[in-house]
Protein backbone atom coordinates (compact mmCIF):
# COMPACT_ATOMS: atom_id res chain seq x y z
CA UNK A 1 0.00 0.00 0.00
CA UNK A 2 1.39 3.34 -0.96
CA UNK A 3 0.47 6.52 0.79
CA UNK A 4 -1.17 7.63 -2.47
CA UNK A 5 -3.79 4.90 -2.50
CA UNK A 6 -4.57 5.59 1.17
CA UNK A 7 -5.65 9.10 0.33
CA UNK A 8 -7.26 8.34 -3.02
CA UNK A 9 -10.98 9.21 -3.10
CA UNK A 10 -13.34 6.26 -2.73
CA UNK A 11 -14.86 7.09 -6.11
CA UNK A 12 -13.46 9.37 -8.73
CA UNK A 13 -14.92 10.14 -12.13
CA UNK A 14 -12.67 11.77 -14.71
CA UNK A 15 -13.80 13.47 -17.88
CA UNK A 16 -16.79 11.21 -18.41
CA UNK A 17 -18.38 11.44 -21.85
CA UNK A 18 -21.47 9.38 -22.68
CA UNK A 19 -23.51 8.99 -25.81
CA UNK A 20 -26.93 7.64 -26.74
CA UNK A 21 -26.43 7.20 -30.46
CA UNK A 22 -25.75 10.77 -31.55
CA UNK A 23 -26.98 12.36 -28.35
CA UNK A 24 -24.04 13.59 -26.32
CA UNK A 25 -25.46 13.15 -22.83
CA UNK A 26 -22.32 13.69 -20.72
CA UNK A 27 -19.73 16.18 -21.91
CA UNK A 28 -16.76 15.68 -19.65
CA UNK A 29 -18.07 15.16 -16.14
CA UNK A 30 -15.50 14.95 -13.33
CA UNK A 31 -16.11 14.61 -9.60
CA UNK A 32 -14.92 12.86 -6.47
CA UNK A 33 -16.55 11.17 -3.53
CA UNK A 34 -14.42 10.78 -0.42
CA UNK A 35 -14.90 7.90 1.97
CA UNK A 36 -17.61 8.64 4.53
CA UNK A 37 -19.19 11.52 2.61
CA UNK A 38 -22.65 12.18 1.32
CA UNK A 39 -22.14 13.84 -2.05
CA UNK A 40 -25.13 15.01 -4.01
CA UNK A 41 -25.42 15.47 -7.73
CA UNK A 42 -28.26 17.85 -8.43
CA UNK A 43 -29.72 19.12 -11.68
CA UNK A 44 -32.93 19.44 -13.64
CA UNK A 45 -34.61 17.09 -16.10
CA UNK A 46 -32.28 15.68 -18.70
CA UNK A 47 -29.15 17.07 -17.04
CA UNK A 48 -27.44 13.67 -17.17
CA UNK A 49 -27.77 12.49 -13.56
CA UNK A 50 -29.17 9.04 -14.32
CA UNK A 51 -26.69 8.66 -17.17
CA UNK A 52 -23.81 9.38 -14.79
CA UNK A 53 -24.93 6.68 -12.34
CA UNK A 54 -25.60 4.16 -15.13
CA UNK A 55 -22.11 4.78 -16.47
CA UNK A 56 -20.57 4.16 -13.05
CA UNK A 57 -22.43 0.88 -12.58
CA UNK A 58 -21.60 -0.04 -16.21
CA UNK A 59 -25.22 -0.45 -17.27
CA UNK A 60 -24.20 2.03 -19.91
CA UNK A 61 -20.93 1.24 -21.66
CA UNK A 62 -20.90 3.70 -24.57
CA UNK A 63 -18.73 6.13 -22.65
CA UNK A 64 -15.18 7.44 -22.47
CA UNK A 65 -13.23 8.79 -19.55
CA UNK A 66 -12.18 7.00 -16.43
CA UNK A 67 -13.98 5.80 -13.32
CA UNK A 68 -11.75 4.94 -10.37
CA UNK A 69 -13.05 3.03 -7.37
CA UNK A 70 -10.60 2.79 -4.48
CA UNK A 71 -7.96 3.93 -6.93
CA UNK A 72 -8.63 1.23 -9.52
CA UNK A 73 -10.32 1.72 -12.88
CA UNK A 74 -13.66 -0.09 -13.14
CA UNK A 75 -14.53 0.84 -16.72
CA UNK A 76 -13.62 -2.65 -17.92
CA UNK A 77 -15.96 -4.42 -15.52
CA UNK A 78 -19.40 -5.92 -16.11
CA UNK A 79 -22.29 -4.56 -14.00
CA UNK A 80 -22.30 -7.61 -11.70
CA UNK A 81 -18.56 -7.19 -11.06
CA UNK A 82 -19.06 -3.52 -10.20
CA UNK A 83 -21.68 -4.53 -7.64
CA UNK A 84 -19.46 -7.19 -6.16
CA UNK A 85 -16.62 -4.66 -5.90
CA UNK A 86 -18.79 -2.74 -3.42
CA UNK A 87 -20.90 -0.28 -5.42
CA UNK A 88 -24.65 -0.57 -4.87
CA UNK A 89 -26.95 1.29 -7.24
CA UNK A 90 -30.60 2.02 -6.48
CA UNK A 91 -31.74 2.85 -9.99
CA UNK A 92 -34.23 5.40 -11.21
CA UNK A 93 -37.77 4.07 -10.87
CA UNK A 94 -36.72 1.66 -8.09
CA UNK A 95 -36.94 -1.44 -10.26
CA UNK A 96 -37.86 -3.87 -7.55
CA UNK A 97 -38.81 -7.38 -8.70
CA UNK A 98 -42.59 -7.16 -8.87
CA UNK A 99 -43.10 -10.93 -9.05
CA UNK A 100 -40.79 -11.79 -6.16
CA UNK A 101 -41.80 -11.48 -2.53
CA UNK A 102 -40.25 -8.79 -0.36
CA UNK A 103 -38.08 -11.38 1.32
CA UNK A 104 -36.94 -12.71 -2.05
CA UNK A 105 -36.19 -9.17 -3.23
CA UNK A 106 -34.02 -8.64 -0.19
CA UNK A 107 -32.31 -12.00 -0.64
CA UNK A 108 -31.50 -11.02 -4.22
CA UNK A 109 -29.62 -8.07 -2.76
CA UNK A 110 -27.30 -10.49 -1.00
CA UNK A 111 -26.93 -12.65 -4.10
CA UNK A 112 -23.14 -12.90 -3.98
CA UNK A 113 -23.22 -13.91 -0.33
CA UNK A 114 -23.60 -17.53 0.77
CA UNK A 115 -23.07 -17.12 4.51
CA UNK A 116 -26.62 -17.71 5.84
CA UNK A 117 -25.93 -16.19 9.25
CA UNK A 118 -24.58 -13.02 7.67
CA UNK A 119 -27.60 -12.79 5.34
CA UNK A 120 -29.90 -13.13 8.36
CA UNK A 121 -27.94 -10.43 10.18
CA UNK A 122 -28.25 -8.01 7.26
CA UNK A 123 -31.97 -8.79 6.95
CA UNK A 124 -32.49 -7.92 10.61
CA UNK A 125 -30.57 -4.71 10.14
CA UNK A 126 -32.74 -3.82 7.16
CA UNK A 127 -35.87 -4.47 9.19
CA UNK A 128 -34.71 -2.17 11.97
CA UNK A 129 -34.32 0.61 9.39
CA UNK A 130 -37.58 -0.25 7.62
CA UNK A 131 -39.97 -1.96 10.07
CA UNK A 132 -42.79 -1.70 7.50
CA UNK A 133 -41.02 -4.25 5.31
CA UNK A 134 -40.86 -6.83 8.05
CA UNK A 135 -44.65 -6.98 8.36
CA UNK A 136 -44.90 -7.68 4.64
CA UNK A 137 -42.13 -10.19 3.88
CA UNK A 138 -44.45 -12.62 2.08
CA UNK A 139 -46.13 -9.93 -0.01
CA UNK A 140 -45.18 -9.56 -3.70
CA UNK A 141 -42.96 -6.58 -4.44
CA UNK A 142 -45.36 -5.29 -7.09
CA UNK A 143 -48.15 -4.89 -4.54
CA UNK A 144 -46.25 -2.34 -2.40
CA UNK A 145 -47.02 1.38 -2.49
CA UNK A 146 -44.54 3.69 -4.18
CA UNK A 147 -42.97 4.77 -0.92
CA UNK A 148 -42.71 1.21 0.34
CA UNK A 149 -41.12 0.20 -2.96
CA UNK A 150 -38.53 2.93 -2.52
CA UNK A 151 -37.77 1.65 0.95
CA UNK A 152 -37.48 -1.89 -0.37
CA UNK A 153 -35.11 -0.70 -3.11
CA UNK A 154 -32.85 0.98 -0.54
CA UNK A 155 -33.04 -1.98 1.85
CA UNK A 156 -32.25 -4.35 -1.01
CA UNK A 157 -29.16 -2.35 -1.96
CA UNK A 158 -28.02 -2.31 1.68
CA UNK A 159 -28.16 -6.13 1.68
CA UNK A 160 -25.02 -5.88 -0.48
CA UNK A 161 -23.26 -4.14 2.41
CA UNK A 162 -21.77 -1.70 -0.12
CA UNK A 163 -18.80 0.62 0.28
CA UNK A 164 -20.76 3.24 -1.60
CA UNK A 165 -24.48 3.60 -2.25
CA UNK A 166 -25.62 5.30 -5.46
CA UNK A 167 -29.16 6.62 -5.12
CA UNK A 168 -31.12 7.91 -8.12
CA UNK A 169 -33.85 10.31 -6.99
CA UNK A 170 -35.06 8.43 -3.93
CA UNK A 171 -37.64 11.17 -3.29
CA UNK A 172 -39.34 10.84 -6.65
CA UNK A 173 -43.09 10.44 -6.38
CA UNK A 174 -43.15 10.35 -2.60
CA UNK A 175 -45.31 12.36 -0.23
CA UNK A 176 -43.45 15.00 1.85
CA UNK A 177 -43.65 12.77 4.90
CA UNK A 178 -42.06 9.84 3.07
CA UNK A 179 -39.43 12.12 1.55
CA UNK A 180 -38.39 13.29 4.98
CA UNK A 181 -38.30 9.73 6.26
CA UNK A 182 -36.15 8.51 3.38
CA UNK A 183 -33.68 11.37 3.82
CA UNK A 184 -33.42 10.61 7.54
CA UNK A 185 -32.64 7.04 6.67
CA UNK A 186 -29.97 8.07 4.16
CA UNK A 187 -28.32 10.13 6.89
CA UNK A 188 -28.53 7.18 9.28
CA UNK A 189 -26.98 4.84 6.73
CA UNK A 190 -24.17 7.34 6.23
CA UNK A 191 -23.58 7.65 9.97
CA UNK A 192 -23.16 3.88 10.08
CA UNK A 193 -20.26 4.27 7.67
CA UNK A 194 -21.64 3.91 4.15
CA UNK A 195 -20.55 6.53 1.64
CA UNK A 196 -23.44 7.93 -0.42
CA UNK A 197 -23.68 9.48 -3.88
CA UNK A 198 -27.15 11.00 -4.01
CA UNK A 199 -28.73 12.11 -7.26
CA UNK A 200 -31.65 14.47 -6.71
CA UNK A 201 -33.91 17.05 -8.29
CA UNK A 202 -35.09 17.96 -4.84
CA UNK A 203 -32.02 20.14 -4.34
CA UNK A 204 -33.23 21.69 -1.11
CA UNK A 205 -33.57 18.37 0.67
CA UNK A 206 -30.42 16.92 -0.86
CA UNK A 207 -28.26 19.91 0.08
CA UNK A 208 -29.72 19.68 3.57
CA UNK A 209 -28.09 16.31 4.26
CA UNK A 210 -25.07 16.32 1.92
CA UNK A 211 -21.52 17.33 2.73
CA UNK A 212 -20.65 18.43 -0.78
CA UNK A 213 -22.57 18.95 -3.99
CA UNK A 214 -22.12 19.12 -7.74
CA UNK A 215 -24.61 20.83 -10.00
CA UNK A 216 -25.07 19.12 -13.33
CA UNK A 217 -26.41 21.08 -16.30
CA UNK A 218 -26.67 19.85 -19.90
CA UNK A 219 -24.18 17.08 -19.27
CA UNK A 220 -21.58 19.30 -17.61
CA UNK A 221 -20.70 20.19 -14.03
CA UNK A 222 -21.89 23.77 -13.74
CA UNK A 223 -20.99 24.36 -10.12
CA UNK A 224 -19.55 22.53 -7.15
CA UNK A 225 -18.84 23.13 -3.52
CA UNK A 226 -19.78 22.75 0.08
CA UNK A 227 -23.46 21.79 0.37
CA UNK A 228 -24.31 24.37 3.02
CA UNK A 229 -22.60 27.01 0.97
CA UNK A 230 -24.54 26.11 -2.18
CA UNK A 231 -27.77 26.14 -0.21
CA UNK A 232 -27.23 29.81 0.56
CA UNK A 233 -25.99 30.66 -2.94
CA UNK A 234 -28.40 32.90 -4.82
CA UNK A 235 -27.63 31.42 -8.23
CA UNK A 236 -28.47 27.92 -7.01
CA UNK A 237 -31.60 29.07 -5.33
CA UNK A 238 -32.75 30.66 -8.54
CA UNK A 239 -31.84 27.85 -10.88
CA UNK A 240 -32.58 24.74 -8.84
CA UNK A 241 -34.61 25.52 -5.80
CA UNK A 242 -37.33 27.45 -7.58
CA UNK A 243 -36.98 30.27 -5.10
CA UNK A 244 -35.75 32.88 -7.60
CA UNK B 1 -71.93 -48.16 -27.98
CA UNK B 2 -73.60 -47.84 -24.64
CA UNK B 3 -73.10 -45.19 -22.05
CA UNK B 4 -71.10 -47.53 -19.83
CA UNK B 5 -68.85 -48.61 -22.72
CA UNK B 6 -68.02 -44.98 -23.30
CA UNK B 7 -67.34 -44.42 -19.62
CA UNK B 8 -65.15 -47.50 -19.49
CA UNK B 9 -62.79 -46.02 -22.05
CA UNK B 10 -62.25 -42.99 -19.88
CA UNK B 11 -59.49 -44.15 -17.47
CA UNK B 12 -57.23 -45.41 -20.26
CA UNK B 13 -57.90 -42.33 -22.33
CA UNK B 14 -57.03 -40.03 -19.47
CA UNK B 15 -53.89 -42.02 -18.66
CA UNK B 16 -52.73 -41.85 -22.28
CA UNK B 17 -53.53 -38.16 -22.36
CA UNK B 18 -51.51 -37.57 -19.22
CA UNK B 19 -48.52 -39.45 -20.66
CA UNK B 20 -48.62 -37.35 -23.82
CA UNK B 21 -49.31 -34.20 -21.83
CA UNK B 22 -46.30 -34.65 -19.57
CA UNK B 23 -44.07 -35.08 -22.62
CA UNK B 24 -45.50 -31.85 -24.08
CA UNK B 25 -45.01 -30.14 -20.73
CA UNK B 26 -41.38 -31.21 -20.55
CA UNK B 27 -40.74 -29.68 -23.97
CA UNK B 28 -42.92 -26.63 -23.28
CA UNK B 29 -40.79 -25.61 -20.30
CA UNK B 30 -37.85 -24.90 -22.58
CA UNK B 31 -39.90 -22.52 -24.72
CA UNK B 32 -41.40 -20.84 -21.71
CA UNK B 33 -38.22 -20.39 -19.67
CA UNK B 34 -36.24 -18.97 -22.59
CA UNK B 35 -39.13 -16.66 -23.42
CA UNK B 36 -39.22 -15.67 -19.76
CA UNK B 37 -35.59 -14.52 -19.60
CA UNK B 38 -35.16 -13.24 -23.16
CA UNK B 39 -38.59 -12.62 -24.69
CA UNK B 40 -37.42 -14.92 -27.49
CA UNK B 41 -39.39 -17.76 -29.05
CA UNK B 42 -36.62 -20.29 -29.54
CA UNK B 43 -37.97 -22.12 -32.56
CA UNK B 44 -34.83 -24.28 -32.62
CA UNK B 45 -36.12 -25.92 -29.44
CA UNK B 46 -38.16 -28.50 -31.38
CA UNK B 47 -34.98 -29.67 -33.12
CA UNK B 48 -33.08 -29.80 -29.83
CA UNK B 49 -35.84 -32.18 -28.76
CA UNK B 50 -35.56 -34.17 -31.99
CA UNK B 51 -31.80 -34.56 -31.55
CA UNK B 52 -32.43 -35.97 -28.06
CA UNK B 53 -34.83 -38.51 -29.56
CA UNK B 54 -32.31 -39.50 -32.27
CA UNK B 55 -29.48 -39.83 -29.74
CA UNK B 56 -31.61 -42.16 -27.62
CA UNK B 57 -32.43 -44.36 -30.62
CA UNK B 58 -28.74 -44.64 -31.52
CA UNK B 59 -27.68 -45.37 -27.96
CA UNK B 60 -30.34 -48.06 -27.63
CA UNK B 61 -29.46 -49.50 -31.04
CA UNK B 62 -25.68 -49.51 -30.87
CA UNK B 63 -25.04 -49.97 -27.16
CA UNK B 64 -27.92 -52.03 -25.89
CA UNK B 65 -29.50 -54.33 -28.52
CA UNK B 66 -29.01 -57.80 -27.07
CA UNK B 67 -27.70 -56.37 -23.81
CA UNK B 68 -28.52 -57.99 -20.46
CA UNK B 69 -28.61 -54.68 -18.70
CA UNK B 70 -31.96 -53.88 -17.08
CA UNK B 71 -34.10 -51.89 -19.55
CA UNK B 72 -34.61 -49.11 -17.00
CA UNK B 73 -30.83 -48.69 -16.77
CA UNK B 74 -30.60 -48.70 -20.56
CA UNK B 75 -33.17 -45.91 -20.73
CA UNK B 76 -31.36 -44.04 -17.98
CA UNK B 77 -28.10 -44.17 -19.95
CA UNK B 78 -29.90 -43.04 -23.11
CA UNK B 79 -31.42 -40.18 -21.13
CA UNK B 80 -28.06 -39.00 -19.84
CA UNK B 81 -26.61 -39.09 -23.37
CA UNK B 82 -29.59 -37.32 -24.92
CA UNK B 83 -29.69 -34.69 -22.18
CA UNK B 84 -25.97 -34.04 -22.59
CA UNK B 85 -26.17 -33.61 -26.36
CA UNK B 86 -29.38 -31.57 -26.31
CA UNK B 87 -28.20 -29.41 -23.43
CA UNK B 88 -24.91 -28.73 -25.20
CA UNK B 89 -26.68 -27.85 -28.43
CA UNK B 90 -29.03 -25.45 -26.68
CA UNK B 91 -26.12 -23.69 -24.98
CA UNK B 92 -24.20 -23.60 -28.28
CA UNK B 93 -27.16 -21.94 -30.01
CA UNK B 94 -27.24 -19.29 -27.29
CA UNK B 95 -23.49 -18.64 -27.32
CA UNK B 96 -22.93 -18.78 -31.07
CA UNK B 97 -26.13 -17.23 -32.37
CA UNK B 98 -28.35 -15.47 -29.85
CA UNK B 99 -25.82 -13.77 -27.57
CA UNK B 100 -23.95 -11.96 -30.36
CA UNK B 101 -27.28 -10.63 -31.64
CA UNK B 102 -28.19 -9.49 -28.13
CA UNK B 103 -24.88 -7.69 -27.67
CA UNK B 104 -25.44 -5.88 -30.97
CA UNK B 105 -28.96 -4.98 -29.83
CA UNK B 106 -30.55 -6.62 -32.87
CA UNK B 107 -34.31 -6.04 -33.19
CA UNK B 108 -36.43 -9.01 -32.09
CA UNK B 109 -37.03 -10.42 -35.59
CA UNK B 110 -33.31 -11.15 -36.05
CA UNK B 111 -33.05 -13.80 -33.31
CA UNK B 112 -36.41 -15.19 -34.41
CA UNK B 113 -35.17 -15.76 -37.96
CA UNK B 114 -31.92 -17.09 -36.54
CA UNK B 115 -33.89 -19.61 -34.49
CA UNK B 116 -35.67 -20.83 -37.61
CA UNK B 117 -32.28 -21.06 -39.32
CA UNK B 118 -30.82 -23.16 -36.53
CA UNK B 119 -33.90 -25.33 -36.68
CA UNK B 120 -33.49 -26.06 -40.40
CA UNK B 121 -29.74 -26.53 -39.96
CA UNK B 122 -30.24 -29.17 -37.27
CA UNK B 123 -32.85 -31.02 -39.33
CA UNK B 124 -30.53 -31.24 -42.30
CA UNK B 125 -27.44 -31.98 -40.24
CA UNK B 126 -29.19 -34.94 -38.63
CA UNK B 127 -30.55 -36.09 -41.97
CA UNK B 128 -27.09 -35.85 -43.52
CA UNK B 129 -25.37 -37.77 -40.76
CA UNK B 130 -28.04 -40.46 -40.57
CA UNK B 131 -28.02 -40.85 -44.36
CA UNK B 132 -24.31 -41.66 -44.24
CA UNK B 133 -25.20 -44.79 -42.31
CA UNK B 134 -28.40 -45.74 -44.15
CA UNK B 135 -32.05 -44.86 -43.65
CA UNK B 136 -32.69 -41.61 -41.80
CA UNK B 137 -35.95 -42.89 -40.36
CA UNK B 138 -34.83 -44.63 -37.22
CA UNK B 139 -36.86 -47.26 -35.32
CA UNK B 140 -36.57 -47.40 -31.52
CA UNK B 141 -35.49 -51.01 -30.74
CA UNK B 142 -38.40 -52.94 -29.29
CA UNK B 143 -37.97 -53.83 -25.64
CA UNK B 144 -40.50 -56.44 -24.44
CA UNK B 145 -40.06 -55.29 -20.84
CA UNK B 146 -41.85 -52.02 -21.59
CA UNK B 147 -44.83 -53.76 -23.21
CA UNK B 148 -45.77 -55.55 -19.99
CA UNK B 149 -49.04 -54.40 -18.50
CA UNK B 150 -50.16 -53.67 -14.99
CA UNK B 151 -53.81 -53.23 -13.95
CA UNK B 152 -55.19 -49.71 -13.98
CA UNK B 153 -58.87 -50.43 -13.23
CA UNK B 154 -60.88 -53.61 -13.03
CA UNK B 155 -60.94 -53.85 -16.82
CA UNK B 156 -57.98 -51.87 -17.96
CA UNK B 157 -54.24 -52.09 -17.89
CA UNK B 158 -51.43 -49.64 -18.37
CA UNK B 159 -48.06 -50.49 -19.90
CA UNK B 160 -44.72 -50.33 -18.14
CA UNK B 161 -43.80 -47.92 -20.91
CA UNK B 162 -46.51 -45.46 -19.91
CA UNK B 163 -45.66 -45.78 -16.23
CA UNK B 164 -41.97 -45.18 -16.99
CA UNK B 165 -42.80 -42.04 -18.96
CA UNK B 166 -45.16 -40.78 -16.25
CA UNK B 167 -42.56 -41.31 -13.55
CA UNK B 168 -39.63 -39.80 -15.44
CA UNK B 169 -41.50 -36.78 -16.81
CA UNK B 170 -43.24 -36.22 -13.48
CA UNK B 171 -39.92 -36.33 -11.64
CA UNK B 172 -38.35 -33.88 -14.09
CA UNK B 173 -41.22 -31.43 -13.66
CA UNK B 174 -41.21 -31.62 -9.87
CA UNK B 175 -37.43 -31.22 -9.76
CA UNK B 176 -37.57 -28.20 -12.03
CA UNK B 177 -40.34 -26.66 -10.00
CA UNK B 178 -38.30 -27.09 -6.84
CA UNK B 179 -35.22 -25.66 -8.51
CA UNK B 180 -37.02 -22.56 -9.75
CA UNK B 181 -39.11 -21.89 -6.66
CA UNK B 182 -36.77 -22.80 -3.83
CA UNK B 183 -33.13 -22.44 -4.84
CA UNK B 184 -30.89 -19.43 -5.22
CA UNK B 185 -30.38 -20.25 -8.90
CA UNK B 186 -34.15 -20.37 -9.38
CA UNK B 187 -34.57 -17.01 -7.69
CA UNK B 188 -31.92 -15.57 -10.01
CA UNK B 189 -33.69 -17.01 -13.06
CA UNK B 190 -36.97 -15.44 -11.94
CA UNK B 191 -35.25 -12.14 -11.21
CA UNK B 192 -33.61 -12.07 -14.65
CA UNK B 193 -36.98 -12.82 -16.23
CA UNK B 194 -38.59 -9.92 -14.35
CA UNK B 195 -35.87 -7.30 -14.91
CA UNK B 196 -32.50 -8.07 -16.44
CA UNK B 197 -30.89 -4.75 -15.53
CA UNK B 198 -32.08 -4.84 -11.95
CA UNK B 199 -30.79 -8.41 -11.66
CA UNK B 200 -27.35 -7.34 -12.84
CA UNK B 201 -27.43 -4.59 -10.19
CA UNK B 202 -27.87 -7.37 -7.62
CA UNK B 203 -24.56 -8.88 -8.72
CA UNK B 204 -26.15 -11.52 -10.95
CA UNK B 205 -24.16 -12.47 -14.04
CA UNK B 206 -27.12 -12.23 -16.39
CA UNK B 207 -25.44 -13.89 -19.37
CA UNK B 208 -24.58 -16.85 -17.21
CA UNK B 209 -28.17 -17.19 -15.97
CA UNK B 210 -29.42 -17.00 -19.57
CA UNK B 211 -26.97 -19.74 -20.55
CA UNK B 212 -28.10 -21.92 -17.65
CA UNK B 213 -31.70 -21.38 -18.71
CA UNK B 214 -30.89 -22.65 -22.20
CA UNK B 215 -29.03 -25.58 -20.62
CA UNK B 216 -32.01 -26.54 -18.45
CA UNK B 217 -34.41 -26.21 -21.39
CA UNK B 218 -32.09 -28.33 -23.56
CA UNK B 219 -31.75 -31.05 -20.92
CA UNK B 220 -35.53 -31.22 -20.53
CA UNK B 221 -35.99 -31.38 -24.31
CA UNK B 222 -33.41 -34.16 -24.56
CA UNK B 223 -35.20 -36.21 -21.91
CA UNK B 224 -38.53 -35.54 -23.60
CA UNK B 225 -36.97 -36.80 -26.84
CA UNK B 226 -36.11 -40.13 -25.19
CA UNK B 227 -39.63 -40.47 -23.78
CA UNK B 228 -41.16 -39.60 -27.14
CA UNK B 229 -39.00 -42.13 -28.97
CA UNK B 230 -39.86 -44.79 -26.40
CA UNK B 231 -43.58 -44.02 -26.71
CA UNK B 232 -43.88 -43.75 -30.49
CA UNK B 233 -41.11 -46.14 -31.52
CA UNK B 234 -39.82 -44.19 -34.52
CA UNK B 235 -37.82 -41.03 -35.01
CA UNK B 236 -36.64 -39.05 -38.02
CA UNK B 237 -35.03 -35.62 -38.54
CA UNK B 238 -38.47 -34.01 -38.87
CA UNK B 239 -39.96 -35.58 -35.76
CA UNK B 240 -39.52 -32.38 -33.78
CA UNK B 241 -41.90 -30.22 -35.76
CA UNK B 242 -45.37 -31.31 -34.60
CA UNK B 243 -44.55 -32.04 -30.93
CA UNK B 244 -42.55 -28.80 -30.88
CA UNK B 245 -45.49 -26.85 -32.23
CA UNK B 246 -47.80 -28.43 -29.69
CA UNK B 247 -45.41 -27.81 -26.83
CA UNK B 248 -45.14 -24.19 -27.92
CA UNK B 249 -48.93 -24.04 -27.98
CA UNK B 250 -49.00 -25.57 -24.51
CA UNK B 251 -46.61 -22.88 -23.30
CA UNK B 252 -48.84 -20.14 -24.73
CA UNK B 253 -51.98 -21.79 -23.34
CA UNK B 254 -50.45 -21.93 -19.87
CA UNK B 255 -49.13 -18.39 -20.17
CA UNK B 256 -45.76 -18.10 -21.86
CA UNK B 257 -43.02 -17.29 -19.37
CA UNK B 258 -44.88 -19.09 -16.60
CA UNK B 259 -43.34 -22.37 -15.49
CA UNK B 260 -46.41 -23.88 -13.78
CA UNK B 261 -48.31 -22.59 -16.82
CA UNK B 262 -46.19 -24.62 -19.23
CA UNK B 263 -46.80 -27.73 -17.14
CA UNK B 264 -50.55 -27.14 -16.94
CA UNK B 265 -50.77 -26.24 -20.63
CA UNK B 266 -48.94 -29.41 -21.64
CA UNK B 267 -51.16 -31.65 -19.57
CA UNK B 268 -54.36 -29.98 -20.78
CA UNK B 269 -53.30 -30.17 -24.41
CA UNK B 270 -52.25 -33.82 -24.12
CA UNK B 271 -55.47 -34.87 -22.43
CA UNK B 272 -57.67 -32.86 -24.82
CA UNK B 273 -55.92 -34.38 -27.80
CA UNK B 274 -56.33 -37.97 -26.65
CA UNK B 275 -59.90 -37.42 -25.39
CA UNK B 276 -60.99 -35.97 -28.71
CA UNK B 277 -59.03 -38.58 -30.65
CA UNK B 278 -60.89 -41.32 -28.79
CA UNK B 279 -64.38 -39.89 -28.54
CA UNK B 280 -64.82 -37.89 -31.74
CA UNK B 281 -65.12 -41.06 -33.90
CA UNK B 282 -67.44 -42.68 -31.35
CA UNK B 283 -69.84 -39.76 -31.08
CA UNK B 284 -69.89 -39.03 -34.81
CA UNK B 285 -70.11 -42.59 -36.05
CA UNK B 286 -66.64 -42.30 -37.57
CA UNK B 287 -67.60 -39.27 -39.67
CA UNK B 288 -64.90 -37.40 -37.80
CA UNK B 289 -61.94 -39.69 -37.40
CA UNK B 290 -59.11 -39.58 -34.90
CA UNK B 291 -56.98 -37.75 -37.45
CA UNK B 292 -59.03 -34.57 -36.92
CA UNK B 293 -58.24 -34.42 -33.22
CA UNK B 294 -55.82 -31.51 -33.58
CA UNK B 295 -58.42 -29.23 -35.16
CA UNK B 296 -60.67 -29.62 -32.15
CA UNK B 297 -57.87 -29.46 -29.63
CA UNK B 298 -56.58 -26.23 -31.16
CA UNK B 299 -60.12 -24.88 -31.56
CA UNK B 300 -60.66 -25.26 -27.85
CA UNK B 301 -57.31 -23.59 -27.20
CA UNK B 302 -58.29 -20.60 -29.30
CA UNK B 303 -61.51 -20.27 -27.32
CA UNK B 304 -59.60 -20.41 -24.03
CA UNK B 305 -57.18 -17.75 -25.27
CA UNK B 306 -60.02 -15.47 -26.32
CA UNK B 307 -61.26 -15.48 -22.74
CA UNK B 308 -57.78 -15.49 -21.17
CA UNK B 309 -55.42 -13.90 -23.71
CA UNK B 310 -52.37 -14.07 -21.43
CA UNK B 311 -52.82 -17.82 -21.00
CA UNK B 312 -54.17 -19.68 -18.00
CA UNK B 313 -51.42 -18.71 -15.54
CA UNK B 314 -49.83 -15.88 -17.50
CA UNK B 315 -49.07 -12.52 -15.99
CA UNK B 316 -51.41 -9.87 -17.26
CA UNK B 317 -49.56 -7.29 -19.36
CA UNK B 318 -50.73 -4.40 -17.21
CA UNK B 319 -48.63 -5.76 -14.37
CA UNK B 320 -45.41 -5.29 -16.32
CA UNK B 321 -45.16 -1.53 -16.18
N1 LIG C 1 -32.05 5.70 -23.67
C1 LIG C 1 -31.82 6.96 -24.12
N2 LIG C 1 -31.80 7.17 -25.44
C2 LIG C 1 -31.56 8.41 -25.92
N3 LIG C 1 -31.35 9.48 -25.16
C3 LIG C 1 -31.36 9.32 -23.83
C4 LIG C 1 -31.60 8.04 -23.24
N4 LIG C 1 -31.55 8.17 -21.91
C5 LIG C 1 -31.31 9.48 -21.67
N5 LIG C 1 -31.18 10.15 -22.82
C6 LIG C 1 -30.89 11.60 -22.95
O1 LIG C 1 -29.72 11.88 -22.23
C7 LIG C 1 -29.85 13.08 -21.51
C8 LIG C 1 -29.60 12.84 -20.03
O2 LIG C 1 -30.60 12.00 -19.52
P1 LIG C 1 -30.65 11.50 -18.01
O3 LIG C 1 -31.69 10.43 -17.93
O4 LIG C 1 -29.28 11.14 -17.58
O5 LIG C 1 -31.14 12.80 -17.25
P2 LIG C 1 -31.49 13.01 -15.72
O6 LIG C 1 -30.61 14.08 -15.23
O7 LIG C 1 -31.47 11.74 -14.99
O8 LIG C 1 -32.97 13.58 -15.81
P3 LIG C 1 -34.25 13.31 -14.87
O9 LIG C 1 -34.08 14.17 -13.67
O10 LIG C 1 -35.39 13.75 -15.70
O11 LIG C 1 -34.29 11.85 -14.53
C9 LIG C 1 -31.24 13.62 -21.79
O12 LIG C 1 -31.13 14.59 -22.78
C10 LIG C 1 -31.98 12.41 -22.33
O13 LIG C 1 -32.95 12.80 -23.27
MG1 LIG D 1 -32.88 10.61 -14.04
Amino acid sequence: MTAGSQTAPLLEVRDLQAYYGHIHALKGVSFKVEKGEIVTLIGGNGAGKTTTLATISRLLTSSTGDILFEGRSITGLEPHDVVNAGIAHVPEGRRIFSGLTILENLEMGAFALSDKAEIARRLEHGFTLFPRLKERVKQLGGTLSGGEQQMLAVARALMQNPRILLLDEPSMGLSPLFVERIFEIIEAINREGTTVLLVEQNAHMALGIAHRAYVLKNGEIAMEGDARHLLSDDAIREAYLGEG
Amino acid sequence: MTYSDILMLLPVTLADGLVLGLVYATIALGYSMVYGVLGLINFAHSEIFMVGAIVSVEVMTYAFVGSDLHPIIQIAVAMVCAATVSGTLAVAAERIAYRPLRIRKAPFLAPLITAIGISLFLQDAVRFIESLFGQFIRPFPSIPFFDQQIPLTANDTISYKSVTILVIAGTMLLTLNYLVQHTKLGKAIRAVALDRKAASLMGVNVDRIIMITFLIGGILAGVAGVLYALQFGRVDPFTGFIPGLKAFTAAVLGGIGSIPGAMLGGVILGILEVLIGTYAPIFTNNVIGTEYKDIFAFGILIIILIFKPTGLLGRSTTEKV
